[in-house]
């Protein structure tokens, strides 16, 4: 009896102490946020609200933002469930080459997937300018506004449908295919008669992610709109910030309020079709492939001349715009140069700084949430109850809701001096570090998850019952069990951390830049050929990052890593 | 007695150090990356011992990063290097920032400079038209209006540069230009882009064929075999002075006053010349290329009005082109 009581006082504090963490990164300034856009400065006060949504320039705002978010939802899931389909459904040859490549425009940040986009496509393309391809001179670039935003966002957000699709085929019975095949139904029948219909949620909780990624997007927009006048939620947040400085944090809190509201119907959509397509697969059958016969070069030739498309073409661009010695002429052995290369590994000071930054921020958010995901994770599987919901709740909203939305909320609580120290944490790393911790717990959460849940209870309560106080079972027995896949969300953390634009770029301040804010601001500033070679440094370093995780995910438990079936 | 003495001889020390201007100096600068790198590399051969950590971005965002760190109550920055003198004259306003007497202002001319020294104009940068050499050659801002222009127009946000602010405020307090200038440029299907850095990108590159944009970038970026040309515009052009301030809560004063003295000196006013700017001081001649001073028409501004229209000023243009 005294035994039980002891552990549940040390099981009262983790709680507590998960709380206080999770509150003060999380709920506290989500709840702040909302409490800026009806009552500014403490008092009830519609004022800001009223004027805000009676702006002409919000309501432009969110239309172009639902018009772009939407048809990049809809690019999305179709190539998205296409290549899942002969991914996760065929027995196409080359999968995982094929996903590790499909999966790579989510890995590499957006901010350098526009910057590639733009540097293929414009009058100034150093490679259709090499060809002879380029548009004539006083041609807007093709890809500036919402054609060019939809068509890029939805490249970069196809993998989401493409893991969502993926996940859904994988629990299909095998015996419903087989018994079909049996009865001589083609392929192309099956896929449309038994497949899509078994997995349709699956595929629409995909394009709901989509969806919601899109919402929150800031890089592609805000690079492909700008130059064109055309700006979305997350680019007129942005712009109200740096424009107006403080001044603008009432009205740019309430447009955060409205993108927040739309991500939540989003939100709603996702978990409410996840639910739904909850099929347990049959783990004695086999998973059964479709096989392609035939048609199977076809196929290929066409999955792997797509990537070739999507992927390789626009990163070329991007090489050849590092490697032209201006902007706007073509790359031939005259123009070709190293010298933007030297010049942004030696001598831009504002590179060298972001490049520490990112990795100190990276490598700390990653190492902290990997920490407390190893404590939540083990209240949340295996003392389900109240508590460990809520916490899973607010630690999952910084990261469903777009980044623009979190980082205004934490603006509002960080900006001013801390209670008791007295010292702010605006101007430090410290403000975009406790803004990370929001943003990417959930992200090792839920790997973590996924490796207790394949932990057998049994070795802990054996531990119990041998008198193990609490600490004592998760030092001993829990953590071991569990570190690969706390490992794993931590490499993964990492990987996105390095690469995070939309929160830091409302966060950073003098000599406190990330790498994603200087790619963005080079760009911005019309410092073009440096913004691409400093893209070509972060595209490598990310694939190579990925590439190595590859190497050390022979260690970790089974489907960890997004890229790996 | 030897209380005193040594009270002294720390002074000595202290002064000492302060002559030799070692330690750590922020720079907060709207100046281009390269010409500020050059700039401190300059600074850095006189006073080999001052470390700066140079922080750039456009005047308006460079400002409200220095809002919020005021409101967060540790401004970092020791010196301020941005754009206009407006921006300034707000800052002396709110008492931010420190005057320094001891500096040597008798080269300049009078309009240059603050008369109680809080901020000193180091050039003159003017706003004209940039534009592709496919294009013909405009003559009157009006030409912006023209069908011929339609779409083919880009300009730099005052809600990032500090130029622009200047600009909008002098074309809409000229009596041939007006308040609804802008009004008709953004009929006119004008873009707005952040800075006059992606001004010149887009110009060069041929996305659109004219930007309104300061004169140096123009000229440096036909220097460098770009197809652009730049017109000093009939009506006039708009001006900034580029001025350079200590502020009061500077961490290492004496560093930033040996930084104020050389960007005032000949050496550092050639240096300016040099990377293409007007320079103030009226002992150093202009960069080849340039008009005379006393040739060029700029349109006047009212530095109280432009002051307390600022924010105005930024709301409209953001009304108008959206950003």
């Amino acid at each position: 009896m005294l035994r039980r009581l002891g552990a549940t006082a040390s099981e009262q504090a983790l709680c507590l102490g998960l709380i206080v963490f999770v509150g003060a990164i999380s709920a506290a300034p989500l709840a702040r946020l909302l409490l800026e856009g009806i009552a500014p400065g403490g008092r009830l006060d519609l004022g800001v609200l009223a004027s805000v949504l009676g702006a002409p320039r919000t309501w432009l705002a969110a239309e172009r933002t639902l018009a772009t978010v939407l048809v990049s939802t809809a690019i999305a899931t179709v190539l998205g469930g296409a290549f899942a389909l002969l991914v996760g459904a065929t027995d196409l040859r080359g999968k995982s080459a094929l996903a590790f490549i499909f999966l790579l425009p989510l890995m590499i940040p957006s901010q350098v997937t526009a910057i590639a986009w733009i540097n293929l496509m414009g009058p100034a393309s150093p490679l259709l300018k090499t060809l002879g391809l380029a548009p004539a001179p006083g041609t807007p670039h093709p890809l500036y506004g919402f054609a060019g935003i939809s068509a890029v966002m939805g490249l970069e957000h196809a993998p989401l449908v493409f893991l969502a699709f993926r996940a859904g085929l994988k629990t299909l019975p095998g015996e419903v295919i087989e018994a079909a095949e049996l009865q001589g139904a083609s392929r192309f029948r099956i896929i449309g008669t038994i497949v899509l219909p078994m997995t349709l949620p699956a595929l629409a909780a995909g394009a709901a992610l989509a969806f919601v990624s899109a919402l929150g997007n800031f890089g592609t927009p805000a690079l492909l709109g700008i130059p064109a006048g055309y700006s979305v939620l997350t680019v007129l947040i942005y712009q109200q910030l740096a424009g107006f400085g403080p001044n603008a944090i009432p009205e740019t809190a309430v447009l955060s309020l409205l993108l927040g509201l739309l991500a939540l119907v989003g939100i709603a959509a996702e978990r409410w079709l996840s639910r739904r397509h909850d099929v347990r697969a049959d783990q004695l059958h086999a998973r059964r492939l479709i096989s392609l016969g035939h048609v199977a070069p076809f196929f290929e030739a066409s999955a792997w001349g797509l990537l070739a498309l999507i992927v390789a073409v626009p990163l070329a661009a991007l090489v050849a715009a590092a490697l032209v010695k201006a902007y706007g002429l073509p790359l031939t052995s005259d123009t070709l140069t190293l010298d933007n290369l030297s010049y942004v590994l030696t001598e831009h000071a504002a590179t060298a700084r972001a490049a520490a930054n990112s990795l100190l921020l990276a490598a700390t958010t990653a190492v902290i949430v990997a920490g407390i995901s190893a404590l939540l994770g083990y209240l949340v599987v295996w003392r389900d109850n109240a508590i460990s919901r809520g916490l899973a709740i607010a630690a999952e909203l910084p990261y469903a809701l777009p980044g623009m939305v979190l980082a205004l909320a934490t603006i509002l609580v960080f900006l001013q001096p801390l209670p008791l120290v007295h010292v702010s944490l605006y101007g430090t790393l410290g403000i975009i570090l406790a803004a990370y911790l929001a943003r990417f717990l959930v992200l090792a959460l839920k790997t973590t998850v996924a490796g207790y849940l394949q932990i057998d209870n049994a070795l802990e309560e054996a531990a119990a019952l041998e008198g193990a106080g609490l600490w004592r079972r998760i030092a001993s027995v829990i953590l071991p069990l569990a570190a690969p896949a706390v490992a794993a969300g931590a490499v993964l953390v990492f990987l996105v951390a390095l690469n995070e634009l939309t929160v830091s770029a409302l966060l950073w301040s003098a000599g406190h830049e990330t790498l994603g804010v200087v790619v963005f601001s080079l760009e911005q500033a019309g410092d073009s050929t440096l913004a691409a070679t400093l893209s070509v440094l972060v595209a490598a370093a990310t694939v190579a990052l990925m590439a190595l995780a590859t190497v050390a995910a022979r260690r970790l438990p089974q489907g960890v890593l997004p890229w790996q079936g | 007695m030897i209380g005193k003495l040594a009270i002294a001889a720390v002074l000595a020390l202290l002064s000492a150090a302060a002559q030799a201007q070692s330690g750590k100096l922020t720079l907060y600068t709207s100046q281009p990356d390269r010409i500020a790198a050059e700039t401190v590399a300059a600074f850095n051969k006189q006073h080999p011992g001052v470390t700066v950590e140079t922080f750039r971005s456009g005047t308006t965002e460079v400002m409200n990063k220095l809002a919020a760190e005021f409101l967060a109550g540790d401004p970092k920055p020791d010196v301020l290097f941005i754009a206009d003198a407006v921006t300034m004259e707000s800052l002396k306003a709110d008492d931010r920032l420190l005057a320094d007497p001891e500096a040597d202002v008798t080269a300049f001319p009078p309009a240059a400079y603050d008369r109680e020294k809080t901020y000193f104009g180091s050039k003159l940068i003017t706003t004209g038209i940039v534009y592709n050499t496919a294009a013909p050659r405009p003559q009157s801002w009006l030409d912006l209006l023209a069908p011929a222009a339609k779409g083919q127009v880009v300009l730099p946000s005052p809600l990032y540069s500090g130029a622009a602010v200047i600009h909008m405020a002098a074309v809409s307090a000229a009596p041939m230009l007006g308040t609804d200038y802008y009004a008709k440029l953004a009929e006119n299907r004008a873009i707005a882009v952040q800075g006059n850095g992606a001004v010149v990108t887009q110009v060069a590159g041929g996305q659109r064929m004219y930007g309104v944009l300061v004169e140096f970038m123009a000229l440096n970026a036909r220097a460098k075999g770009s197809p652009v040309d730049f017109v000093f515009p009939k009506e006039g052009v708009s001006a900034v002075t580029e001025p350079v301030a200590i502020l009061k809560t500077a961490k290492n004063p004496e560093a930033a006053k040996a930084f104020v003295a050389f960007i005032l000196s000949k050496p550092g006013q050639e240096l300016a010349a040099a990377q293409g700017f007007l320079p103030a001081r009226t002992d150093v001649a202009p960069p080849p290329g340039f008009p005379k001073p006393a040739e060029l028409t700029i349109l006047p501004l009212d530095i109280a009005a432009a002051t307390r229209d600022t924010q105005a000023l930024k709301e409209r243009f953001s009304q108008l082109f959206g950003g």
